[in-house]
């Protein structure tokens, strides 16, 4: 199935869970091309929905001491999309 | 290949090689697990032993929904030493953020020291990676 993978560095999950002991960072999370082209049809850009489950972070305080979270290509380097949480409030 | 088969996973090899040596399954809900094995002769210094591998950039960069295990094996006194069992995003992560490893020619080459029953790579400890079989767990048939 071919799709996206989204993912975050170890060091990135061992940073969040010591600055939020409540959150439960997960290794990847992986989206079929279909569900996110469908998602971003019908409700909003997917990345908005991936980063919070990805960090495992749901408490809106903890999110808004995040600042610019950007989604990277590995590959490439190339920064695909970024998201803050003041610009998801407008 | 007999230690994920004592553990209870299936084991088997890819018709066609692009990249993963092995594919390791649990047989009863399809979980998979991509392995690659890199292996190395020793180099024998005083009181301890070292091996090089050498691992691509481009593979090691390439995260997708199943990620690589790597296996590193040192030939050693007509033996192999213990395994060393790194998760592709951990390996990755210490390249990119530690500094383990040296990048030639999109190749990654990484030495480990191995010590006394401990292991070492451009300084960092890698010894809790020696027999690390969390992602296998014992399956039970």
């Amino acid at each position: 199935m071919d799709g996206y993978s989204f993912s975050i560095t170890p060091t990135i999950r061992e940073f969040i869970k010591k600055l939020f002991p409540n959150a439960r960072p997960a290794n990847n999370i992986f989206v079929g091309y279909d569900t996110k082209s469908d998602f971003e049809i019908y409700v909003g850009k997917l990345e908005s929905q991936i980063y919070p489950a990805l960090l495992g972070m749901e408490n809106d305080s903890d999110l808004n001491q995040l600042g610019e979270i950007q989604f990277i290509d590995t590959q490439t380097g190339i920064v695909l999309h970024k998201v803050t949480r003041s610009d998801e409030k407008v | 290949m007999s230690e994920f088969l004592v553990l209870g996973w299936n084991v088997a090899i890819p018709e066609v090689d692009i990249g993963d040596d092995i594919f390791v399954v649990q047989d009863d809900n399809g979980t998979l697990r991509r392995v690659q094995v890199k292996t190395s002769t020793s180099t024998v210094r005083k009181d301890s032993f070292s091996g090089q591998f050498n691992v691509s950039v481009k593979n090691l960069r390439n995260i997708s929904n199943i990620l690589v295990h790597y296996i590193f094996l040192v030939r050693h006194n007509d033996e192999w030493s213990k395994p060393i069992l790194i998760r592709q995003d951990y390996l990755l992560d210490h390249f990119e953020n530690k500094k383990v490893g040296s990048e030639v020619k999109g190749n990654i080459t990484f030495y480990f020291s191995y010590t006394l029953g401990n292991v070492e790579c451009s300084g960092i400890d890698f010894t809790k990676y020696i027999n690390d079989f969390t992602d296998f767990p014992k399956i039970e048939h």
